[in-house]
């Protein structure tokens, strides 16, 4: 069906994750060129790229990529979503995926796209995600902590009627390693309601925050950083919301195989730190969320990085609309894959604004969706813009079928 | 906030004080800083160190007027000012007191649990385990039901009665709630309900019912509804073949209380005995249950 049509050209390596996405939810072949080709030191696709890849083979059936000698071309053939069906690498309805340790990127890259795919998958998905380079927590990259895609961004996919059977479990936290990467971690996700096409959304009232409710985490330190983190946190967020509560997780830390020559069974600790994920949720239920943990090198005070997660948040809620910018991009994605009808969104002027916003807009023009229609907000003085999102219908490619 | 109070009245207190001697607090530390006056240059803080020497006193005068000149002869300014930075210490150390901060483990469990909404939509305070009083309660509520039977008899029948207007259904309508009623306690099927019609007229009853099932179940799946798994159709009693009673032989005919079995029957029993299961007689029985099971579904 899609193989008559010639390759979407793309170049560089921004916003890689969505345009694979989006190609894989669109049927459509892409051909990405030029990643990182101006880098003299590490050109082509980065290894956290490589293992999205790996990942959208284990979880899809027919897909092929080709990928450059240097990795600066990048072709791929999208497959069917399949999720985890008997057969296709799924041992006992569950899809192992393992992540190298050389992986500087939080688990929420590979979680969040996972989770736009898993509804339109033809079998539940069901991802185990092991390895030495699995990070549950926030990274100096800029990943959101699994917690937070937890308690923020999978919530969301109510709104779209997608609420059934969705668990993500951590089974053993890790911060990031000691060099800012790898961990060792292990998460599971079950994503187990599948739809043809989403609902169309009409979210236009983001109310007003109603609670906050929290996770911190220490991984292999003291669990006294909780209870400082959380006491600054409550501290400045308690006057402003009274129901605040901030749950407080302590684990030891993952161990991971560290083979030497005398000892090939020696294993490590890696993945310590601590961290916070706050989310607030407004009486209209939606979410905001940050995101703080400790950095790899060290050094900060857990009062620090408490203030800092909740001076996040409240900035995060100040930017208004309905939606937080960490969610953006899942929000506006479902909508376009959602049934021929206009839904609308209400989101801040500060959200909208950002480059990864306008890529994605663009990407999804270049995939065939018809524009986004912006117009002021009616009623209020925060900036806030409407954004007018016509759903293609395509849905569910596997579900048609079946 | 206690801490913090006792604080500002001994600030208030201090002015007074400030010539005879200085605040006992401050000892340790004046001790610390002649030691470094001596040694080096003396240093010109503001501050209630500034109290124990005389050269400090001039500075500390010069503070107050810098700071508070349009205030005249109330000196107590710096006090208060270098005050409130110990506030600020004390507001670093002291325990912030949240005795409500404390989740049950029974919250703290489902919020941790993988699952999403739940644990969100739950309200935050969980129901208290039931009390003697509750059940007592309870107890009441159930009498109540008993005593209102009549009116739940009304409220279930009440669409016989929109015609009658009396509580007491007379007739047809008396008959029908009986029929109800009947059914409430346990009767399979309405007395009323057509027992003998055309084949033709159930069959399209059937298909009927079934065509709506259907497409029920495909709209549901459409949607990515999970609805409950289809119910068994029950086998009726005469599908395949007919019962054969309490001796329920294979082969001849039981009739009067008598096992008949013609010549054929006869035959067939001896040429299985003689063959030792023999491939053809097996193949035989078995095609025959297989017939019996009904490969009509």
């Amino acid at each position: 069906m899609a193989t008559s049509q010639p390759p979407l050209r793309f170049t560089s390596h921004h916003n890689l994750v969505y345009r694979l996405v989006l190609s894989t939810l669109t049927g459509r072949t892409v051909h990405i060129s030029q990643i990182r080709s101006s880098s003299p030191t590490n050109p082509g696709l980065a290894p956290h790229e490589i293992s999205f890849l790996r990942l959208l083979d284990a979880i899809t059936n027919g897909s092929q990529m080709e990928i450059s000698y240097t990795g600066t071309v990048l072709v791929y053939k999208p497959g069917l979503i399949t999720g985890s069906t008997a057969g296709t690498g799924a041992s006992g309805g569950m899809i192992t995926y393992e992540l190298p340790s050389n992986c500087n990127r939080g688990l929420s890259y590979f979680l969040i796209p996972l989770c736009l795919l898993a509804p339109f998958a033809k079998a539940p998905m069901k991802v185990l995600f092991t390895g030495p380079g699995v990070i549950t927590s926030s990274t100096p990259t800029g990943d959101m902590s699994v917690d937070s895609v937890r308690t923020a961004i999978l919530p969301l996919y109510k709104h779209f009627g997608i609420f059934n059977n969705i668990e993500l479990r951590i089974l053993r936290r890790s911060n990031t390693g000691p060099t800012g990467r790898g961990g060792g971690g292990e998460v599971q996700l079950v994503f187990g309601h599948q739809v043809r096409l989403p609902k169309t959304l009409h979210l236009m009232n983001a109310g007003r925050i109603k609670r906050i409710r929290g996770v911190v985490y220490s991984v292999g330190v003291s669990g006294s950083n909780n209870a400082r983190m959380i006491e600054t946190a409550r501290g400045i967020l308690n006057p402003l919301s009274p129901d605040t509560y901030i749950f407080s997780d302590v684990a030891s830390a993952p161990l991971v195989p560290a083979p030497d020559k005398t000892n090939p069974q020696a294993k490590k600790k890696i993945g310590l730190g601590f961290g916070l994920s706050l989310v607030a949720e407004s009486s209209t239920g939606c979410l905001f969320s940050a995101d703080v943990a400790s950095p790899p090198s060290g050094g900060q005070a857990p009062e620090e990085i408490g203030k800092q997660c909740a001076f996040q948040l409240l900035e995060t809620v100040a930017k208004g609309g309905c939606v937080a910018p960490a969610a953006v991009t899942t929000m506006f994605t479902l909508m376009t894959m959602g049934s021929e009808d206009v839904g609308r969104l209400q989101v801040g002027r500060d959200v909208i604004a950002d480059p990864n916003v306008v890529q994605l807009a663009r990407d999804l023009s270049k995939f065939g969706a018809p524009g986004w229609g912006i117009r002021d907000a009616p009623d209020n003085g925060d900036g806030d813009v409407i954004v007018s999102v016509v759903g293609r219908g395509i849905g569910n490619v596997g579900r048609k079928v079946a | 906030m206690v801490v913090k109070r006792k604080r500002e009245t001994t600030v208030v207190s201090k002015p007074q004080a400030k010539e005879n001697s200085p605040p006992p607090v401050d000892n340790a530390q004046d001790v610390f800083r002649r030691l470094f006056e001596a040694q080096f240059e003396p240093l010109d803080l503001p501050g209630p160190t500034a109290k124990s020497t005389n050269s400090d006193e001039e500075n500390e005068d010069d503070d107050d007027s810098d700071l508070s000149g349009s205030e005249g002869d109330w000196d107590g300014m710096s006090d208060i000012s270098d005050e409130s930075n110990q506030v600020e210490v004390v507001e670093h150390t002291g325990t912030y007191a949240a005795p409500t901060d404390r989740m049950d483990k029974k919250t703290w469990k489902a919020f941790m649990s993988g699952k999403l909404l739940s644990d969100l939509d739950k309200p935050s305070i969980e129901p208290e385990p039931t009390s003697k009083k509750e059940e007592e309660e309870d107890a009441h509520e159930s009498a109540n039901l008993k005593h209102d039977l009549a009116l739940q008899r009304l409220l279930k029948e009440s669409h016989l009665l929109d015609s009658a207007d009396d509580l007491a259904p007379t007739g047809k309508n008396r008959l029908k709630a009986l029929d109800l009623r009947m059914q409430s306690l346990g009767a399979k099927t309405s007395l009323y309900a057509q027992t003998k019609m055309p084949t033709a007229h159930r069959r399209g009853i059937k298909a009927k019912a079934e065509s709506k099932e259907d497409r029920r179940r495909q709209e549901a799946k459409e949607n990515g509804v999970i609805l409950e798994k289809p119910s068994k159709v029950q086998k009726s009693s005469n599908n395949g073949r007919r019962d054969r009673g309490l001796v329920g032989s294979s082969v001849g005919k039981f009739a009067g209380g008598t096992l008949n079995l013609n010549k054929d029957d006869i035959a067939r029993v001896q040429a299985s005995g003689r063959r030792t299961m023999g491939g053809r007689g097996k193949g035989k029985t078995r095609g025959g249950r297989g017939g019996r099971g009904g490969s009509k579904r």
